[in-house]
């Protein structure tokens, strides 16, 4: 608990760092909320092969964070798992991960990524327009220059992911379009 | 009773008011706190749960920054209406949204604090918003306290209503309640109210059923009867007090023994009462008890107990005896006490006694006897009370005895007032008398002088003559024994005894015939007999001592013979010789009675003056002077006397000598033939006159005088002319020099010259041993020229 009120305070100071520095950007905000994700979503046990396992939030295409996740999660842990940033080249290295970050650059392929992350207990993310219509199940969406969520649950609830109602309040709920 | 003291009604309520009013106070106070605090508890908790709640809710709306969705959960802060503001904030602190919307900034708390406070009017409190362990923000809520201050005044709405109804049905309790409690009390109250008004003490409280009050009502009605004893006893100590002062007034008033005796034994018989009372009286020589007084109404106890008055009561080792040293005897029951005093009152039916003595100056002088039928029927009061009431008694009978001797004094001094002012009188009659009888003697003198002259001288006198002559002689001589008589008849009593020879036998032949109208016609008419005899031993020898004084003593035991023997009897008149136990010869005269006697204490007491056994008749002194003779006399006096046996009275002088009769007639025939030269002294020139002539008659050279001066002068000058005289005549009272004087004078100059005092001072018995200085001779006035010649022979030898 301790280390959760450190790692906050750590955030807080880090966070205030960068906004002395200059406003958040928007992605910076969405690694923030990339890290946030790992409290409101819950993981079928099934997801981590052992109980140490880390939990990884990987990241598909180019990276829009940076540093700034890698900091954002540094010494986190998620129920006794550390939390960990893989950097994915292309689908096919994606590996177990519980979050993954679906990168605009990378869209264009998200069938086969879906495809290949359907047996897998993972949290897609995405803040490619129109990724939550097409099976993505958190899409970052800007509105009037505020980032708001759209979730498509029935992506989550198919791969076993049961995403807390409080996340789901804030959110704009979408469903997978017909045409895919 | 305090004015101020409230009935104990009112205080008990009142205490029943303030217990049940604390009670109420106390509990609703508890209450009321108890409450409190837990509505603070239950609000803190109450908010806490909705902020929880809210801040549970908010965690998404923090974490992915929607503050529209931040407000939104906020307003769910409107199902409590008493939120009044509530505001998310982010992890930096700043404020990410408020409720209500629209809410100004600066109401709310600048920055997040942690935990709820209740503030003056508002319960604040800082919620953390975390989602896991990961903190998200800070929620604020503020909630205002009317739902407390709303509950508040409920509990006081409550506690007033109930309050009220709890003291209502505690006033309706107590009134039911009260009197069971204040009953009994009230009751005493009451009793102790009569008892106090109008002191009956016979009221008593009535048991009330309750244990305390019946123990307390029994100890109130225990100490009635105490205070019903205590008054029933200082009634009857007040009943006996008042008995003893009238009991003391009345023997105030008394002052004689029995009378006092006899109004103690009355009251106490009346008030106290007893059946039966007597006063014993104590001689302490003879160490007896005699009955003086017994009570009226015991009269028929004392007739039958033997105790009349003057009866003995025997002192036992018993009450009595007690009694006598001092000690008041009270025996409750006679029957018990084996004594025959005791036992003799029980078996009259008399069983309580108590002895109180009667005490005059330490002494026993009686014992106050009071007895009751009822055995213990004296109350250790009524034996105070006895006791208290002998020693009252006592000094009443003491004062009695006091004016009994006061009175006797009195008496005695005014019958010695009386004797002395008879004798007063006898002497300034006698005094008179002696006057007269001086006078009388130098008037008829030189009448007997002359006459005596006369018929001796004149032998040519006529037979008628002669016979004036003699008669006058004779009627001179009447004269001078009458004055004589007359001189007897005073008795002058003289401060010194003048003694003479004094012939028993004579004398008691003269008392004798003297008495005879007294012993013999006196009692022969009344038709007794006293048979006189005279048994005179001779000769006698004769005693010095006063003739008349012996013959008085003799009349006097004639007379008391004679008043011993009222029906008659012998009376015997003895002289005898006797000789005294120191061998001294005596001679005795016997007078003998048959006649009543005497009894011891009379012949104890007769000697004393002014005692007599013949009441008004006899003064008491007969005896008394007697004595006083036999005591000037060296004699003695015997008396043999018995009750019944007559009485016989023995008075034994000392002898002088054999009695000689005198040799007058011898002395007569001596007469002095040659011629003397007599010097006459005298005041009266008539006497003088007529001795002068007489005495040159007889062929004597006579010198006559006037006056002592006169005298011793003529005297003195004879014996400066060698003319010395042979005798001196000379007259006892004279003014400036009387004949003592003369005498005196005239030894001083020539001793042996004899001197002849010739006195007018009546017929005194004069011996001549006893004779003033200085003079050889005495003769009474009137003179007679035969004595005058006896002398001048008796004393020219």
């Amino acid at each position: 608990m301790r280390l959760v009120l450190v790692a906050a305070a750590g955030l807080v100071v880090c966070m205030h760092g960068l906004r002395a520095a200059d406003a958040p950007t928007e992605n910076q905000v969405q690694a923030v909320f990339l890290y946030n994700f790992s409290r409101f979503v819950e993981w079928p046990a099934q997801a981590f092969a052992q109980p140490n396992d880390p939990f990884v939030i990987g990241i598909l295409g180019s990276d829009p964070f940076g540093a700034r996740l890698d900091e954002a999660v540094r010494d986190e842990q998620i129920n006794g798992h550390p939390l960990k940033v893989r950097r994915f080249r292309s689908f096919a290295e994606i590996e177990n991960c519980q979050i993954l970050f679906v990168d605009r650059s990378e869209i264009a392929r998200l069938g086969q990524i879906l495809a290949a992350l359907d047996h897998r207990s993972t949290l897609t993310v995405s803040q490619a327009d129109g990724a939550a219509q097409r099976g993505v199940m958190i899409q970052f969406a800007t509105e009037n220059n505020r980032i708001r969520l759209r979730i498509n649950v029935e992506s989550a609830r198919a791969s076993g992911l049961t995403i807390s109602s409080k996340l789901l309040r804030p959110a704009e709920i979408v469903g997978t379009d017909a045409r895919e | 009773m305090n004015k101020s003291s409230t009935p104990i009604r009112r205080t008990l309520m009142l205490m029943m008011f303030l217990s049940s009013g604390v009670v109420l106070l106390v509990t609703s106070s508890a209450f009321c706190a108890y409450e409190f605090l837990t509505f603070r508890q239950s609000s803190i908790q109450q908010l806490q749960i909705l902020s929880r709640a809210i801040a549970s809710n908010s965690t998404a709306a923090l974490a992915f920054e929607n503050a529209e969705d931040a407000a939104s959960v906020l307003t769910a802060f409107k199902s409590d209406p008493h939120i009044v503001a509530a505001a998310l904030y982010d992890t930096k602190g700043n404020v990410f949204a408020a409720y209500p919307p629209g809410l100004a900034a600066a109401r709310l708390p600048s920055h997040a604090g942690t935990g709820y406070t209740f503030g003056r009017s508002a319960l604040t409190g800082f919620e953390p918003v975390a989602e896991g362990y990961k903190q998200l923000g800070v929620l604020f809520v503020e909630s205002d306290l009317d739902a407390m201050y709303s509950r508040i005044k409920l509990y006081a709405l409550i506690l007033v209503l109930v309050g009220g109804i709890a003291l209502s049905l505690a006033y309706l309790i107590s009134r039911r309640l009260q009197p069971r409690l204040l009953r009994p009390i009230l009751a005493l109250a009451e009793t102790a109210k009569a008892v106090a008004e109008r002191h009956d003490y016979t009221v008593r409280a009535a048991p009330t059923g309750a244990y305390e009050f019946d123990l307390f009502t029994d100890t109130f009605n225990q100490m009635l009867t105490q205070i019903q004893e205590s008054e029933r006893k200082l009634h009857a100590q007040l009943g006996r007090l008042s008995l003893l002062q009238h009991i003391t007034r009345a023997t105030g008033e008394r002052h004689d023994l029995p009378s006092v005796f006899q109004v103690v034994l009355t009251s106490l018989e009346e008030n106290l009462p007893i059946d039966f009372g007597c006063f014993l009286l104590y001689d302490p020589t003879s160490k007896s008890l005699t009955v003086s007084t017994v009570g009226s109404i015991g009269r028929g106890f004392a007739d039958k107990l033997g105790l009349s008055q003057q009866a003995e009561v025997p002192i036992d080792a018993n009450g009595l005896s007690r009694c006598v040293a001092g000690q008041l005897v009270h025996e409750p029951d006679a029957v018990q006490v084996h004594f025959p005093f005791p036992q003799r009152l029980a078996a009259a039916g008399l069983r309580s006694i108590v002895f109180a003595p009667l005490i005059v100056e330490n002494q026993v002088f009686g014992v106050l006897v009071c007895t009751r039928r009822r055995p213990g029927a004296f109350s250790s009061g009524e034996c105070e009370f006895l006791k208290q009431l002998s020693e009252h008694v006592a000094l009443a009978s003491h004062q009695a005895r006091l004016h009994g001797a006061l009175q006797q004094a009195y008496d005695d001094l005014r019958q010695s007032q009386h004797t002395v002012m008879q004798q007063e009188r006898l002497r300034a009659l006698g005094q008179m008398a002696s006057g007269i009888a001086h006078d009388i003697n130098n008037a008829i003198s030189p009448v007997s002088l002359y006459t005596e002259s006369l018929l001796e001288r004149e032998p040519n006198l006529s037979e008628r003559t002669r016979g004036y002559l003699t008669t006058i002689q004779r009627a001179i001589e009447d004269v001078a024994r009458t004055v004589s008589r007359m001189k007897e008849f005073y008795r002058e009593r003289d401060s010194q005894l003048t003694l003479e020879r004094v012939q028993l036998n004579r004398a008691v032949q003269q008392v004798v015939e003297l008495t005879r109208p007294r012993w013999s016609d006196l009692p022969q008419a009344r038709g007794a007999m006293v048979d006189l005899q005279t048994d005179l031993t001779d000769p006698m020898p004769d005693i010095m001592g006063a003739e008349h004084e012996i013959r008085d003593a003799l009349t006097n035991l004639i007379f008391n013979a004679v008043d011993a023997m009222p029906a008659g009897g012998t009376l015997s008149v003895r002289t005898r010789k006797a000789t005294a136990a120191d061998g001294g010869a005596r001679a005795c005269i016997e007078v003998i009675d048959t006649g009543v006697g005497m009894d011891e204490d009379t012949r104890r007491r007769c000697l004393e003056p002014f005692y007599t056994t013949k009441g008004e008749r006899g003064s008491g002194l007969g005896l008394a002077m007697v004595y006083g003779m036999v005591q000037r006399h060296s004699a003695e006096l015997e008396i043999e006397s018995a009750a019944g046996r007559g009485t016989t009275v023995r008075l034994s002088f000392p002898a002088y000598g054999s009695s000689v009769v005198p040799a007058a007639t011898a002395a007569n025939a001596a007469v002095v033939k040659r011629q003397l030269r007599i010097l006459l002294v005298d005041d009266d020139p008539v006497l003088i006159k007529s001795l002068q002539d007489t005495l040159e008659e007889d062929g004597h050279r006579i010198t006559a005088t006037y006056g002592g001066n006169e005298g011793i002068e003529a005297f003195a000058a004879a014996m400066r002319r060698n003319e010395a005289f042979d005798i001196v005549v000379t007259d006892l009272g004279m003014p400036h020099v009387d004949g003592r004087k003369v005498a005196a004078s005239i030894k001083g100059v020539s001793p042996r010259t004899p001197v002849i005092l010739l006195t007018g001072w009546g017929q005194r018995l004069i011996s001549t041993n006893d004779a003033p200085a200085h003079v050889n001779k005495v003769l009474a006035k009137p003179p007679r020229l035969h004595e005058l010649r006896a002398a001048f022979a008796e004393l020219i030898t």
